[in-house]
Parts: structure tokens; sequence; C-alpha cells
């Protein structure tokens, strides 16, 4: 990706009056560390970055935006939104547009085609110890780290987030102005954390999540972070009807898992956010994309791909599966 | 809801038909432990008099403001005990019913299962009665019109009724003139009447009746709307004939190049008719049409020099462009009258229909004994070598009728005495056949129908109890091989003619209606009734009903019965000039709704749009509901991820109690 | 497992078609298992999958949807969305574990009353099978 490009896009768009600001990624405080960052002038584009550490999804920033109610005869601010999306951030774009959750007009979409975000626990658990000016670039199918002026090789397989492992959208669906050239998509692995589970028996599968979900202390970041759970008012926080008791033990965690999951049957577009901001580390993602199998394979149908298209939940084929009705 | 529940608990004894199984006293006990219970009684019926005036009391006497009544099921008194709740001036839909008899007393045998599960079937119901909502319902204007679909005897005579009544009817037919079954049929039983003498006089009168618009060669395309605004829309297939110009003289079908070289299906395939026809002599309107499947101009664009159909008529009528043609308007109330179908002989291939030219169903009889008929009323048949006066014919009854093999279980009701019907006819046409009828059972339940049974069997028409295995060719003869059930006695019956008494079937196309108009099948395909018995011709879909053949095999007598009470019930809303909307339609949280349209997307009456908002300064869009065309299904709520959008009195919060209830963990 | 074990199982059954069904095995006076409790909703579109979730967490052993035939909805397409929803949800309670058997869902027509029979009797053969539920129950607080 040529920055200089990026930072020049950047600093056009943002010159322009009907733009609000422009969310991308910048160089965090410390160590692997890389933030959101919301552009309003150009001078501070020179802040953009796009590196395999930008693994973090901007599009929840879309719709997290808080509406505090207007002064009488004050106008609502309606300029436009910039936003940087990878492959996978960009098919939220494209599922919150066939959800309305946004109009098509109101965002602009820089389009960063992505050949693969790093999970940072793999990296530092490799190179724990970080020094400023700490940078990771993509350098052929591997990374390099630049660390004190050292270059070291890292291979790709060694420190890959799973989403990438298992991505097949590398290049923005959805984008007003693309950075680079488009990515080859590369051959992608098997699912094992899926497969796995599906392997095993209803028992042990029960017993496996058991565990998972006995260690929730349901902080609800998996919920904030998606890009997709932007209901003002969420029915798992409602007193009534209650749906979820406040409770943290394992029969309130379990059912608040269930209900997030199907929530987004049919909608997850494979982020893997919700799982890479667990502080106890639930693999969540499991959930997902387990969804998102069957509704591929079963229903053909995948989300986040066409802006036009029909919801999943929303919409139905006379020929739908149903070998599983008495 | 501002003021605090004061439930009252009725559960009823349905004299012993609730309280066999269930210990109703042990139910009302443990109600009265439950929240917001004030009092619990039971009763023998509560449906009664005696018991509605014990609800009444208790809500002027105890100030009760919420009513369960555990009984049956809320299909059958809902609107009972609704009503008996408004007279004391409760809010009707303060009222919830306790299933504890269908779904109960009477499927359950062991007292203390029984028990059990009506206490948990009211804690339910008293955990949903605490958080309902009142409701009001809404009226909206009728229009004061019907549409009915299928003019046979059933369609036409509803059609004089509500016209008679002052009321516009729209009586569609398919084919291209009316009269249906009934106009080609020769005598009916049993009083002998001549069918089209009956018949054409109300056909008639239907054609000239300032309240009836007929459209005849149609077909019902689109039905939208509810009871008392259904609007319709009905394509007019184009005859090539301008009916105005029509003068029905026939020279047209004298003159076309296809005279009497096509099967005419009002014959049952055994006459001739031109690609230009009127389909009977009586038809009405007396109109000629055009048959778009045969006429070469139509299928070839070229007819010789030029159609002689065209050249024929002196009115000039003839219209080769003519269009189909769209009507729409609007209607109160649909009466569905789209008859049968008869059994089709061919799929008992035992019976040797489609190999013997003299295996007959019971309909080509009808054709063949009528003096309109093909032969002129001369009973001739060709046995595969010379027409013949068959000397020796055979009735086999009961053929796709009370027989499981071709999946027909159900009695046709009219083969009995159609059969009876023709043997008389034939001994009066050939005083020395011999004639003998197969039957399992004689069926004769009708006013006269014993009486014209035993007169057949006096003039010489022997019934024998047998159901023939095969017919087969001896010679020029038919064997029909059959056992004499009675004697046990095995036969092999030589004849000159079979006659299938066919039964009668669900309409091949009745799939169009069904989803047209939402109806829906009973056990034996035909078109289901709302009730068996209380409710013959009413269907589930509000404002539509049922009457003649559609719903079941039925003879005359019957079909115009049924037609009369569909007329009657059909002018209920027409008449009032009112319809009630139903009340639990669904409801929109503007507040939590993110306008994602969802719901707009699932709701199969297009009953929800997204409309702007001005939520504090923010424009935004949210769902609305259009309550006059929403039936309250719920499909919009299960699909919203913030349950915005709730159907009254089945809301999210009124549902989860009652699982918890059954659950029981509260 | 113990011997003398009875399910519970909470029924969702859609009001045109599987009530009627049900009320018609009444009417026969079919007899059936009395595991089974009925919710009555307008349409078997109503049922959220959640609740499904909801009734095994609050006591249910097993549920039960029912609605009307494919293409016979009273309400046209009801039943469609609700096999899909259902269906994805099936699968998604299937891989945390939740055995499979507790959760069925048919078509019962209003004149199936025997076929409302039979689904009964396999559910509850299923449940009963699959035994109690009690490691998903919602945890009671008595303040």
């Amino acid at each position: 990706m040529d920055l200089e490009q990026l930072r020049k896009t950047a600093a056009e768009v943002v010159a322009k009056d009907d733009v609000k600001y422009l969310i991308g990624w910048k160089k965090g405080t410390y160590g692997y560390r890389v933030s959101p960052v919301f552009i309003e002038n150009e001078a501070d584009t020179e802040d953009l970055i796009f590196s395999p550490l930008c693994t973090a999804n901007l599009v929840t920033y879309l719709t997290l935006v808080e509406k505090p109610p207007l002064p009488r005869g004050q106008k609502p601010d309606t300029r436009k939104v910039a936003l940087m999306v990878k492959g996978c951030d960009s098919r939220a774009v494209a599922q919150i547009l066939v959800e309305k959750g946004i109009e098509r007009e109101q965002i602009i979409v820089i389009g960063c085609p992505c050949p693969g975000v790093i999970d940072v626990n793999l990296l530092v658990a490799k190179y724990p110890e970080v020094a400023e000016n700490t940078e990771l670039k993509w350098s052929g199918e591997d990374f390099v780290l630049i660390r004190g002026g050292e270059e070291i090789p890292v291979k790709r397989e060694e420190v890959l987030a799973e989403k990438c492992r298992l991505c097949r959208y590398p290049n923005p669906v959805v984008s007003d102005i693309m950075i680079g050239e488009p990515v080859k998509p590369w051959q992608t692995e098997e699912d094992t954390g899926v497969s796995e589970l599906e392997g095993k028996n209803v028992a042990e599968r029960w017993e496996y999540w058991e565990e998972q979900f006995a260690r929730c202390i349901r902080c609800y970041s998996c919920r904030n972070v998606c890009p997709l759970c932007y209901c003002e008012d969420c029915i798992l926080d409602r007193l009534n009807p209650t749906w979820i008791n406040r409770a943290v033990n394992f029969s309130e965690n379990t059912a608040f898992h269930i209900a997030r999951a199907f929530h987004l049957a049919g909608r997850c577009v494979e982020c893997g956010e919700c799982e890479r901001v667990c502080p106890v580390k639930i693999p969540l993602g499991r959930l997902n994309r387990k969804l998102a199998r069957e509704v591929r394979d079963n229903y053909g149908f995948e989300p986040g791909l066409d802006p036009d298209g029909k919801p999943f939940q929303a919409s139905y084929k006379p020929d739908d599966p149903e070998d599983f009705i008495l | 809801m501002t003021d605090k529940p004061r439930i009252g608990l009725y559960v009823c004894h349905c004299g012993i038909n609730i309280s066999a199984t269930v210990d109703v006293d042990a139910v009302a006990k443990y109600a009265q432990n439950l929240p917001n219970v004030h009092v619990a009684r039971t009763y023998s019926y509560m449906c009664s008099e005696p018991g509605q005036a014990l609800i009444k009391k208790d809500i002027r006497e105890q100030g009760l403001n919420r009513v369960i009544v555990a009984s049956c099921s809320p299909r059958m008194h809902e609107k009972t005990f609704r009503k008996a709740v408004q007279e004391e001036g409760l809010n009707p839909y303060f009222l919830e019913i306790a299933n504890i008899r269908e779904q109960c007393s009477w499927v359950h045998e062991d007292m203390t299962e029984g028990t059990a599960k009506a206490k948990k079937l009211v804690a339910s119901a008293v955990a949903k009665v605490r958080l309902l909502e009142p409701l009001e319902s809404t009226e909206v204007d009728a229009e004061p019109a019907a549409l009915i679909i299928g003019a046979g005897i059933a369609g036409i005579q509803a059609a004089l009724d509500i016209a008679d009544a002052g009321f516009k009817v729209y009586l569609v037919e398919k084919s291209p003139s009316i009269g249906g079954r009934m106009a080609q049929l020769d005598k009916t039983f049993p009083t002998l009447d001549c069918s089209a003498c009956i018949l054409t006089p109300k056909m008639v009168d239907c054609a000239s009746h300032p309240n009836i618009e007929l459209l005849t060669y149609a077909k019902v395309e689109e039905v939208d709307g509810f009871v008392g605004n259904f609007t319709i829309k009905v394509r007019k297939k184009a005859r090539y004939v301008d009916v105005d110009k029509c003068t029905g003289c026939g020279e047209c079908a004298k003159a076309c190049r296809l005279a009497n070289r096509i099967t005419s299906e009002f014959d049952e395939g055994m006459g001739k008719r031109s690609a230009i026809y009127m389909p009977f002599p009586q038809a009405v309107p007396a109109k000629y049409t055009i048959d778009p499947e045969n006429c070469l101009m139509l299928t070839r664009g070229k007819c010789g020099k030029g159609p002689k159909c065209e050249e024929a008529c002196q009115a000039g009528a003839i219209n080769f462009e003519q269009q189909d043609e769209i009507v729409e308007f609007k209607v109160g109330a649909i009466i569905v009258a789209t008859g049968f179908d008869t059994f089709d002989a061919s799929r008992k291939p035992e019976y040797g229909y489609s190999n013997y030219p003299n295996v007959i169903t019971g309909m080509e009889m009808e054709r063949l004994v009528s003096s309109s008929g093909p032969t002129g009323g001369d009973i001739k048949v060709f046995n595969g070598e010379e027409e013949i006066v068959p000397k020796e014919i055979a009735f086999i009854k009961c053929v796709g009728s009370r027989d499981a093999s071709v999946g027909n279980e159900y009695c046709s009701r009219v083969c009995c005495m159609y059969t009876a019907k023709q043997a008389h006819l034939l001994r009066e046409k050939i005083p020395d056949a011999k004639i003998r009828v197969y039957y399992i059972d004689v069926r004769a339940f009708g006013k006269g129908y014993e009486e014209f049974y035993d007169r057949v069997r006096r003039e010489n028409v022997r019934y024998i109890r047998g159901n023939p295995s095969e017919i087969f060719k001896r010679g020029k003869k038919l064997v029909v091989k059959v056992e004499d059930t009675l004697t046990a006695t095995p036969l092999e019956d030589e004849v000159d003619m079979v006659v299938l008494a066919v039964g009668l079937e669900p309409r091949a196309d009745m799939r169009e209606v069904m989803d047209l108009l939402r109806l829906s099948q009973s056990g034996d395909k035909f078109f289901m009734e709302a009730h068996p018995k209380l409710r013959p011709v009413d269907t589930a879909t509000d404002g539509v009903f049922l009457a003649g053949c559609c719903q079941g095999p039925k003879d005359i007598p019957d079909t115009v019965a049924q037609a009369k009470g569909a007329a009657a019930s059909a002018m209920v809303p027409l008449a009032s000039g009112k319809v009630t909307i139903n009340a639990q339609v669904a409801t929109v949280n503007e507040a939590t709704c993110r306008g994602c349209g969802y719901c707009v997307s699932v709701c199969p009456y297009s009953a929800i749009e997204l409309v702007t908002v001005n939520r504090f300064g923010h424009e935004l869009e949210v769902a609305r509901v259009n309550e006059a065309l929403c039936k309250g299904c719920g499909s919009c709520s299960s699909v919203c991820l913030s349950d915005s959008i709730q159907p009254k009195s089945f809301r999210d919060r009124q549902i989860l109690p009652q699982i918890a209830a059954l659950g029981g963990t509260r | 497992m113990s011997e003398d074990f009875e399910p519970n199982i909470v029924a969702f059954l859609c009001n045109w078609c599987s009530y009627a069904g049900a009320d018609l095995a009444g009417t026969s006076r079919i007899h059936y298992p009395a595991n089974i409790k009925v919710i009555r909703v307008m349409c078997s579109g109503r049922v959220n999958p959640l609740y499904v979730m909801n009734a095994l967490q609050q006591g249910a052993d097993g549920v039960l949807v029912s609605g009307c035939h494919p293409g016979d909805c009273h309400y046209m397409e009801g039943n469609y969305y609700a096999r899909r929803r259902l269906g994805i949800f099936k699968d998604l309670l299937e891989f945390v574990g939740v055995d499979p058997r507790r959760f069925h869902m048919s078509w019962v027509s209003a004149s199936e009353g025997h076929k409302w029979k039979e689904v009964v009797e396999k559910t509850v053969e299923d449940v009963r099978a699959a035994g109690p539920f009690e490691g998903f129950r919602r945890r009671q607080i008595d303040w």
C-alpha cells in the first residue's frame, strides 16, 4: 500500500465541505498498538497508516455515533463520513446498507485491499520486546517487523489472524475510492475451530461451551464492538420483557451468547472483532462462523456482498431446507 | 395498565366433558393462590346463560378487571365470553381462555395428568391476562357488493339471492357460459325434473338482473384487501367476438372450416363443435366464442383465403384483434362456488375405460341420454366393431369414491342416486334391456331418495352387491368380473355397455383459488370450512364463503341450500355496511425502531411502511403499521431485532410470562 | 436418567392450522401424552426463535413449534419465514450442544388430528430420551 497515495486521497476527501471527518487508523501510543483516528483537517492525514496491524473494523463507528437531542431550530450535521475499510470491513458496510442502518450517500468508503492482518497476541508471544518506532509491514506473502532500525522477517502463518486465514473477500466489496491494486484472494484454510467442534457429539459440545460461557463476565464488549450490533436499545439489556436476567451466571451467559449469535445469523460478515476484543478469550467467532457456514451451504446465502440484497432472516425461498421438520 | 389486575377465574365442568378427566375443583383451588387471582370458581356450563351471569355478577360485585375462562377451545367460545365481559363494561380483550377441553380433558385419560396439565394451562393464562392491554375495535365501511367465483347452480343461486336483496353481484365464470355441471345433466333425481328446464330460467334471471354483472370467460387474477373491502382484478379473456354485436345466430359456427371437428367439452368429448362455438344452445350469454387453441386464424394466423366466420357474420362481430381485458372492482364479500371435477376413470385401469369405447362414465351417460346430447337421446354405443343399442348394461358404483387406493376415502353422495336415475331412464328408452347395478352400499338418504330407489328396483333393475375386480372383452361383449358378496358367488357378467358411476373430486385448478384467497383444504382435499358443523359455509378468511361442491360432494338440493346459506352470510357485512377491523394488530415502538425495514419485507399484506420522523431534531425512518391492512399475524415482530414491532395481545412481554408459567420457573 | 422422568414440553402452535388440528384431535378424542402444553400464537411466523431458548431456560425440557404446511399459511408465507429462522436456530442450538431431540418443528394442518398425535408422541419420546435439561435452567433468586 502506498501511504502517500492514501494520505493524499484522504486530504482531498476531508478538504471537501460536505465531509465531517474521515475514520482511519493511526499508530497507537505504544508497542504494536494501532488506534482509530477521526480526521477533520488535511494536516492530520499525515497520521494515517495502513499496515498488518490495522486489525480493527472501523465500521462500528459509523453507527455508534450518538444523536443527542438538538436545540430547537438547530439543524443536524448531515455531512458525510469517510472511512477506511478492508475487505471484511466493507462487507459490514454492505450489510448495514441492506438494513438501512445508514444511507449510501452519507458515507465515503475508502477501500483498502488487504493482504491479511495479524493477530496481535501471536505477534506479542513471538516478539515480546518492543522498541520505539516498532512497525510491521507486508513483504511479499509475509511480513517484516521493523524494530530499532532492524528488519526481522516474520512468516505469514506464524502471526496471521484467524479471520484472515479463512478470508475469501480480501478486496472491498463496497467502495468509492480504492487505494492501491486489488490483492489476489488466497487459498483459504479449513475452519478447524468450527469443524473440530462439529466433530464432537452434542454432550461434548455442551461441555465445551459450558466451560467457555461460564467464564463470560458479560462486559458486552463483543456486542459493542460488532459493527452489526447497533440497536440503540438492545433487547438483551431490556427489562420489559426481560429476555436475559442481569445476573452473571452460566444460564444467563449462555442465553446471551445464543441470542447474540442468532441475531447475527445471516448478518455476520466474519470480521472477527467480537472474538478479538473478548477479555476472557471466548472463541465467539466459532459460533458466528458456524452459522455463516450453515447459511452459505444450506441456504445459498452470504451476507454483506450486495448492498441492494435481501436480508437473510426477512426473506425465504420456497425450497429452503426442511429436513428437520417432523 | 393503571389498575392492579383483579382476576376472576372460572373453570368449566362442561357437563362431564372436562370434569371426567380434570378435577375442576382442584384447578380452581390451585388458581386461587396464583398472583392477582381474586376469585376462582367452577360451574357446570360456563357458556350457558347462568354461567355468563356468574362472571358478570363477579365483575360487578367483586370489581374484577380481568377474566379467565378455563373451558373449551378459544376457537369455540372466545367471542361469547368477550361479549359477556364487554356487557359488564370490561374491555373485551381483558379475557383469556385456557383450553382445558380440546387440548386437555378430551385427549388425556388419567385424572392426575389431566388435572396437572389443566393447572399449568390456567397458570399460563393467569400469567398472560395480567399483562393484556385494552384494545378498541374500529369499524370501516363495507362495500355493498359481492364477488361470486363460479357460475354453476351454487354461484347462480347465491348471485340471485344477493342481487334480489339489493346488492351488486359480480358473477365470474371461467367458461363462456354460466350453468356449470347442472346444465350438462339430463334429468334430476328423484323427481325427474328436466335439469335444463329448472336451471335455464335462473340463468336467464342472472343475465337480466340489474344487480348482476356477468363476467363469463373470465378469471379472477388478484384479490387484495380484507372483509368489506376486497379489491378484485378479473381478466376477461378475449372471445374474439364482440358480444355487443353478436346476435347468437350461429351462422359463424356453421361456416367455420372446423365445423363439427372439435371435441365438445360440454358433451363430455362425445359430440363435436366448431372452433367458434356456443357451449350449448341455452348458453347465457347466448354469444359465440372463438376457441384460441383450435381456431386456424389464431393458431396459424391464416384460415383459407379468409376466416369464414367473419364472412358469415352479418353483424360484423368477429374481431381477431380483440385483447384480454382487465376489470377492477371492489366488493365486501366473496363466495367461492368453483365446483368439482369428476373422477378420471382411467385411474382405475382395471375397468378399461381407456380401452373400450362402450365403457363410459356417468357424466357421459348424462349426455348420451339427453335429447340435446350428441345422439339426440338415442342410446347407442360403439362396441369396438359396430354401433349397437345396448341390451345388457352394467352400472358400477363407487368408482373413485370410498377408495383409498386412489386417495379418495369419502363418499361422493350423488353416484348412488344418479345411477338409479340413469337406470330408470335407460329402462324408459330400452324397455327390454337387462340392467344390473354393482354396488358396495346403496345410500339413498335424501327426501324421496329411498322411495325412488325402490321404484327403480321394481322396474326390474337388478342390484348386485359386489365391487367388480376387472372388465375385459370377450367377443363382442364386455365381461364384468365380480363376486356377488351376498351369495359369495363369483360372476362373469357379459354386457354391451358399462357405466362407471364416477365420483366427485376437488378441481384440479383449486390451488389457484386457494392461493388467491388463502383457503385451506380439508382431509378430502376439498375446501375447508371454518367449522364442520357450526360454520359450514364460512372459511378461515373473513368475508370469504363457500357454496356447493367445492366444499365437498353434494347433490343439487344441498348445493342450493348451501348457496343460500353462503349468500345470507355474505350479506351480513353488506347489509350492515360496516366491518369490524381486527383489534389485535401490530404496533411499533418508534423510540427503539431502527428503521431497518425487515418487518416491511416480511409483511404479507404490505401493511407496514417506513416513514420519516423527527426525533429530537434528527430525521430518521421508522416503521408504521396501517391497522386496516394488518391481520395481526406477528411475523414482523419475530424478525425485528430490537423487538420494536409487536402484535397487540401477542407481545413478547405477554408471551414470555406464559413460557415461564408452563416451564415452571414462576 | 430416572425411569419416571416426565418431560415438560412447551409447544407454540399457529392458530389456523396446528392449533385447530390439536383441537380436532380433542374433538375426535384422540389420546396423546399430557407432557405437551400449548401456547397459541396467530402464526408460526410469530414464533421468535428466542422463545425456544427462553422456554428451555425457563424449565422446559423440550420445545415444539408447529404451523401450517408450506403453501397453506393463513397469512400466506409466515411459515416459510418460521422455517428459515427456526431451521438456522436449530443448527445453532445443536452447535452449542443442545440435544437436537429437544427441539422439533412440524407442519400440522387443521384436518390432521392424527398427525398432531403422532407429532406429540414423537416429540415426547425424543425429549424423554434426551432426559431432563437441568444444565441450562434459569437460576431463581430468592430475595
